[in-house]
């Protein structure tokens, strides 16, 4: 709720005293120098930026925030084990296909490619699919947090640079997985490939 | 037997098998970190809270311990009436303030506790020993760093400023006799302690017969929430908080860290399921025939189906101690970030390994490597044998 101030000190029998005062100033340089005239003179209190305020009172979004990257980390290296697991069963299941290529001409660097682009594509498609999973979890996450505690506040962002980043991050995953993978295949003979 | 068949499959794929168990591993980590995360920030605050034997603590009305600058008028008559109760052994008052201590040119101010030595909750002496008289004070690491004194040396302390005058009001000089560590305050934050008469008397009129806080120390076996309700009923200008009330406060603030906690876990053992129900689903494909020639030849269904649920377990078990173990160090890692929380105590552990944290997501990987087995083993089962047998021969 609020209040008259001087109601409130009443009220409170706080007598003539205030938590802070909010100074506006003309312009940045002003500020900097209203800053240092008032801390020179001051006893007892203290002025501060309002940006360095902002920095200090934000420290526990700040720590949220390298906490919510650690778990980004770990869940890369996650997802990128299972990117190469995936790839490595898609080529291996395809060792006749393979082995018959070999047989009748392709280069090694022909079936190599064709394979990276394969993963390539599967890539790209995949991380435009987690793109749309991503956003419509950002905005159940949004819809529910802001129910929660009632704020029009927005708890998870999908920003173009997070899109960008994720789609290249598959894309240089799934390449690197196709390239192992195809690469393992093609070192095995091809009639080894067919089983003989 | 069935053992050995499904270690040869296994075997067979080195490569596949091994990425499989670093993925199952990574999941495995995140689930244990979460399953820890989900129970341990409670655990151990709950822990924090019983450290010194108190059950119960009463605060200002309508409010938690220390959440406002609120404090409880009557102190004295109040622990009276708490000391008089059979079933308490110790009442604890403490006052909250801030003290300052002018150094040079400048003034290092430290938060300040008014407490009863003898009966105190709030600090651990680490050296020296507790105030004895009143100008006597105890401080932590971070003050006696910031104001530059060691123990034995004595101080000018205030206990406000008197803009107007522009003069420290309550000054007194003080002996640091002991060095102490907080245990409800953060490594970093500067506090000391000083007895509750010494900050009353430094505070003025504002400050008599005044406490922020009082602590009670209840008989062992004693019920817990009738004292509470007792003292509830006895004292209606104070909040009575029990240990559990205090966790269900923390659970809804904390909220968030326990949702995340769920969400994070379910999405980790859905990732090894979807892992390992893969790599048997293809190398269940892969060997049809030769599954078709086991059935051919006599070997139950069952059996074929126990195989493949073995081998899917295998992979979740022969993964979960490297995940445990993996688990343990990221948490660490994680609970690192975390304990830099502006005001978190020292000893709030939000990653707290306990045993049953480990069984649970051992148990849950188990689980989740049976059921991922489950469709491969019994489609594989399921297919007509000849059918099979044929296109396989025929290649």
């Amino acid at each position: 709720m609020r209040l008259h101030l001087g109601q409130l000190q009443s009220l409170l029998g706080y007598g003539d005293r205030v938590d802070r005062f909010a100074v506006a100033t003309r312009s940045a340089e002003a500020t900097g120098d209203a800053v240092a005239r008032i801390n020179a003179s001051a006893f007892g209190f203290r002025a501060h930026r309002s940006t360095d305020v902002a920095v200090e009172t934000s420290k526990t979004f700040a720590v949220v925030s390298r906490f919510h990257r650690a778990i980004g980390t770990i869940t890369i290296v996650a997802s990128a084990i299972f990117l190469l697991c995936i790839m490595l069963l898609k080529v291996d299941e395809r060792r006749r296909d393979v082995a018959a290529l070999r047989l009748i001409g392709c280069s090694e660097r022909t079936i190599v490619g064709s394979v990276v682009l394969e993963a390539a594509a599967i890539s790209v498609f995949g991380s435009l699919f987690g793109v749309v999973v991503g956003g419509t979890a950002s905005f159940l996450v949004n819809r529910h947090y802001q129910a929660v505690y009632r704020t029009p506040l927005r708890f998870s962002i999908v920003t173009g640079d997070i899109v960008v980043f994720a789609v290249a991050l598959a894309l240089v995953l799934g390449i690197v997985a196709g390239w192992l993978a195809a690469r393992r295949l093609v070192r095995t003979p091809p009639l080894a490939l067919f089983g003989r | 037997m069935l053992a050995t068949l499904a270690i040869a499959s296994l075997a067979r794929h080195r490569t596949r098998t091994v990425l499989a168990i670093l993925g199952v591993a990574v999941s495995a980590a995140m689930l244990l970190d979460m399953v820890m995360l989900s129970s341990g920030m409670r655990e151990s605050f709950r822990g924090l809270l019983l450290s010194q034997g108190f059950q119960l603590r009463l605060s200002p009305r309508g409010t938690l311990p220390f959440d406002t600058e609120a404090t409880i008028r009557g102190a004295d008559s109040v622990l009276a009436v708490v000391r008089a109760r059979p079933t308490v052994v110790a009442a604890s008052p403490v006052l909250g303030g801030q003290l300052h201590f002018p150094t040079g040119g400048a003034t290092i101010t430290a938060s300040a506790l008014g407490v009863e030595p003898a009966v105190q909750g709030d600090y651990e002496l680490v050296a020296g020993r507790q105030p004895a008289a009143a100008d006597e004070i105890v401080a932590n690491d971070a003050t006696l760093r910031a104001i530059g004194h060691s123990l034995g040396d004595t101080v000018r302390a205030a206990a406000g400023y008197d803009p107007q005058l522009r003069t420290f009001s309550g000054e007194r000089t003080l002996r640091i006799v002991g060095r102490v560590r907080f245990i409800y305050l953060a490594l970093d934050q500067r506090a000391v302690a000083l007895p509750i008469s010494t900050l009353r008397a430094m505070g003025g009129p504002s400050s008599a017969d005044r406490m922020s806080l009082a602590m009670v120390k209840l008989r062992p076996g004693a019920d817990v929430e009738r004292e509470r309700a007792a003292l509830h009923a006895f004292l209606p200008q104070v909040t009575v908080t029990s240990t559990a009330q205090a966790l269900e406060q923390v659970d809804q603030r904390l909220s968030y860290f326990r949702q995340l906690a769920v969400i994070l876990g379910s999405v980790s053992l859905i990732v090894g399921f979807l892992l390992v129900t893969t790599l048997v689903t293809v190398s269940v494909n892969e060997r049809i025939g030769e599954i078709a020639v086991m059935r051919a030849i006599g070997v139950h269904r069952w059996r074929i189906v126990g195989q493949i649920l073995l081998e899917s377990s295998a992979l979740m078990l022969i993964a979960a101690p490297l995940g445990l173990g993996l688990g343990l160090l990221t948490a660490r890692w994680l609970d690192g970030i975390l304990a830099s929380f502006p005001g978190l105590p020292e000893r709030i552990d939000f990653f707290l390994f306990q045993p049953r944290a480990a069984w649970t997501a051992l148990g849950l990987l188990v689980v989740s490597g049976i059921l991922a087995g489950i469709y491969p083993s019994w489609r594989s089962a399921s297919l007509p044998i000849a059918g099979t047998l044929r296109p396989a021969a025929v290649g």
